[in-house]
């Protein structure tokens, strides 16, 4: 028996975690990127606020496209809901509603997550400690993913868990995709351009998705190539396909499904029978906001169907189904 | 360098282990000496250890202050309180008989109110209450029990007495801890363990949890028990998440329920509305149902007393109990366990003032600076003012308050408040504590053994309110062997 308002505290806790983790690779992964750019060659802070929804809310906050204040921006401030401090606050809010479905663990770890964005989140702002630091909060926040993986019964709470998961990293993968077709390759002079390559291994190290690219797909890296993995590779788990994949298993084990499954089923034929290899950049931005769409349409129906129960209707349902 | 109890005294008050020739008391002989046979360095390493273990195990309570939630972790000491088990059988036959009385005299008050027609408990007194619920009138919970839970509070005076301080029959607190003061003094100390015949606490939970069904309204093995917390941001909210846990039971805030049209009281979840049986709530009366009591109540459900009095849910404790948790209701349960049960009472009642009489109102008024005056209905120890600690100014503002309504104070002599070696930095030294054991009653009626023991940290203290700087001991009743 599974209370709506649990369902919906486990979904939020488990996204904000993703949030969190996937901010911080995006960081990392663009740092390590400017590092290799040619001398001379300029970047546009102001793509990590694009990427992440929040542009418009950096703009009315501060305004200059500095990297400090970016970085800033979307590691440690307050007034960023989606700041990776605030991403990991909200999160332990919500676990600490959960305690009695979560194992034990899981709260002391997130909390423990906590105290640390607290005590280093600040100094991240810098290049000098960022990566370090970073990759310290990746790697709790997966030490969190595998607790919850190990220590808890395949049930309804834990889909709720993974449904969190899954429909936030299919999100933020079509973003970051979106983001860099859309704005990084319009500025290319031709395909041969070494610093276009640069910024789709940036792209795919955000997703810490290189490695796999370059066993399963090639050792080149071009732009059509990587955007049809991250978008269709049945495999690898942070493309848009297997998340799919994952939340339609998750659908499959919980009640009242049908809505959300045929939602999900829509977004699956579109996501298939879109053919990325041969599309122009302009076209392919469209296709990425139709996915986008998708995947808030697959929320929606999510939470109508599970956080939203309208009672009154509901027993009538179950007194005439009696 | 060890633990040094040779030097330790209590002057002036009783002290739970060590007697006033500095000698061990008979049960206290084994901890005593277990605790003076580790040098610092132990000692340094498991209060250590005790505290990693509050920290990993997320024991902790939560002070609202400055509009933010604070986890603190539970101030525990290491050093337990010790009780010989002969002493405990006493006192747990005279909670028995207290909770019997109380439950038969909540009953009586919401229907005959034979005590009132015979002339033992005035009616003014009803009248006034701020407690007492006329939405309960003519009802009677199943075995007619109210407070199905219930946390009393003793005390031991200067000479070595145990007294009855207050009953808490509204939404006690503390279980948990005491639980989790055993688990954490098993997890640290096993080899006390094997010394000392320590009583066990641990079937608690499973006690409740069967205290509880019984009240479920549908016949069947595995009623819906759901526990209603007012969320997180409540004091307690870590015992209801813990109780929820231990029991199996659902931890539900009341944006949760809602009653339907068959008077039935329903949870939302994820495969739609589920029934419940029981609810152990952990919100006070004023909150359950807008419909009935505070309107503006979000922690409730609306209905929720209707679905009561038809019978469709229990709840616990039942709404209107606690019109016996009033300060001035206290000082009639000895009169009640006589009316009722035609007994003497096994545990006596600290001797107390109502300010409503007028002989004790001139006593109270003229001897201010030596007693303790208290409000009939807080709790947590807001509103105490104790005479001799307190101001002029503050003296003279209780007068003030005595005057203007007389019917909401009462006062009591200052208790010496029994002692016990607390572990301060590396030495052991004396502070004052109480106890809070726990009555379940439904079908049949629990003890627990022992209770929560609760100590004031700071220096001469009397408050061992855990929202105002109190601790905990582990509390140990063990066999006598002699």
């Amino acid at each position: 028996m599974m209370l709506s308002r649990v369902a919906e505290n486990l979904y939020w806790m488990t996204r904000y975690l993703e949030r969190a983790e996937n901010t911080a690779r995006l960081i990392n992964a663009t740092t390590l990127m400017l590092l290799d750019l040619p001398r001379g060659a300029s970047f546009g802070w102001d793509v990590l606020p694009k990427v992440v929804g929040i542009d418009h809310q950096y703009q009315a906050a501060h305004g200059a496209a500095d990297e400090a204040g970016i970085m800033r921006f979307l590691i440690c401030d307050d007034r960023n809901p989606s700041s990776i401090v605030s991403c990991i606050r909200y999160a332990r809010e919500n676990c600490r509603t959960l305690r009695e479905v979560l194992p034990r663990l899981a709260w002391e770890r997130i909390n423990a997550l906590h105290l640390f964005v607290l005590a280093r989140a600040e100094d991240a702002v810098d290049r000098t400690h960022r990566y370090e630091i970073l990759e310290r909060l990746i790697e709790r926040r997966q030490s969190v993913v595998g607790l919850l993986a190990d220590c808890m019964s395949d049930d309804d709470v834990h889909q709720f868990v993974r449904l969190g998961r899954y429909i936030e990293r299919a999100d933020m993968t079509t973003r970051i995709i979106d983001i860099h077709a859309a704005v990084l390759i319009p500025r290319q002079q031709g395909p041969e351009d070494p610093s276009v390559g640069l910024l789709w291994i940036g792209v795919l190290n955000s997703l810490h998705a290189y490695q796999m690219y370059r066993r399963y797909v090639s050792v080149h890296v071009k732009s059509a190539d990587v955007v049809d993995y991250l978008l269709k590779d049945p495999h690898f788990p942070r493309t848009v396909r297997r998340c799919f994949d994952e939340v339609e298993s998750c659908l499959a084990m919980l009640p009242h499904n049908d809505a959300p499954l045929a939602r999900l089923r829509v977004a699956v034929q579109r996501l298939d029978r879109m053919s990325v290899r041969d599309l122009d950049p302009a076209l392919r931005h469209e296709y990425l906001d139709a996915v986008q769409s998708d995947i808030a349409a697959i929320h929606q129906q999510v939470a109508t169907e599970y956080f939203q129960r309208n009672e009154q209707a509901q027993v009538q349902q179950q007194a005439s189904s009696a | 360098m060890k633990l040094d109890f040779s030097a330790y005294r209590s002057p002036g008050f009783f002290d739970e282990l060590i007697d006033e020739k500095g000698v061990p008391r008979p049960w206290a002989r084994t901890l005593v000496e277990q605790f003076s046979s580790m040098d610092s360095s132990e000692l340094t390493r498991r209060r250590a250890a005790v505290d990693a273990a509050i920290m990993t195990m997320g024991i902790t309570f939560t002070v609202y202050s400055d509009g933010a939630n604070i986890d603190r972790a539970w101030p525990f000491d290491i050093i337990p309180r010790v009780m010989p088990s002969a002493e405990w059988r006493r006192i747990e036959a005279g909670l028995r008989q207290r909770l019997t009385a109380l439950n038969l005299f909540i009953g009586d008050l919401y229907n005959a109110q034979s005590i009132v027609r015979d002339g033992i408990f005035p009616i003014e007194l009803v009248a006034s209450s701020k407690n007492f619920r006329r939405q309960c009138v003519g009802q009677m919970p199943r075995f007619g029990a109210w407070a199905h839970v219930c946390g009393t509070d003793l005390v031991r005076d200067r000479d070595g007495a145990v007294y009855v301080l207050e009953d808490n029959l509204r939404v006690p607190s503390g279980v948990s801890y005491m639980l989790e003061n055993r688990m954490l003094m098993k997890r640290l100390f096993p080899e006390l363990f094997e010394l000392c015949d320590i009583l066990p606490v641990d079937d608690y939970t499973t006690r409740l949890y069967a205290t509880l069904a019984a009240l479920s309204p549908r016949p069947g093995d595995r009623p819906v028990i759901a526990v209603l917390t007012p969320g997180v941001h409540n004091s307690a909210y870590f015992e209801h998440s813990y109780l929820a846990q231990q029991m199996g039971a659902v931890l539900i805030e009341g944006s949760d329920l809602f009653v339907g049209a068959d008077d039935c009281v329903y949870m939302r979840t994820i495969d739609g509305p589920a029934r419940v049986d029981v609810i152990y709530r952990r919100v006070d009366d004023d909150f359950l149902d807008p419909d009935e009591f505070r309107a503006d109540s979000m922690l409730g459900a609306r209905g929720l007393m209707r679905a009561w009095r038809r019978g469709k849910v229990a709840i616990a404790n039942a709404p209107g109990a606690g019109v016996a948790d009033d300060k001035v209701v206290y000082t009639y349960v000895p009169k009640m366990i006589r009316y009722y049960l035609g007994e003497d009472p096994i545990l006596p009642n600290v001797p107390s003032y109502l300010c409503m009489d007028d002989r004790d109102r001139e006593y109270v008024l003229a001897n201010l600076d030596s007693l303790v005056v208290k409000p009939a209905n807080e709790s947590g120890g807001y509103g105490v003012m104790i005479g001799g600690r307190a101001s002029a100014a503050e003296r003279d503002e209780c007068r003030q308050r005595i005057i203007a309504d007389p019917r909401n104070y009462m006062a009591q002599p200052t208790l010496a408040l029994s002692t016990a070696p607390t572990l301060i930095g590396e030495t052991v030294a004396p502070r004052h504590l109480d106890l809070r054991p726990f009555v379940l009653q439904s079908e049949s009626m629990y003890v627990t053994t022992g209770g929560l023991t609760r100590v004031a940290m700071r220096e001469g203290s009397l408050v061992v309110n855990s929202s105002q700087g109190g601790g905990s001991k582990d509390t140990w009743v063990v066999e006598d062997r002699q």
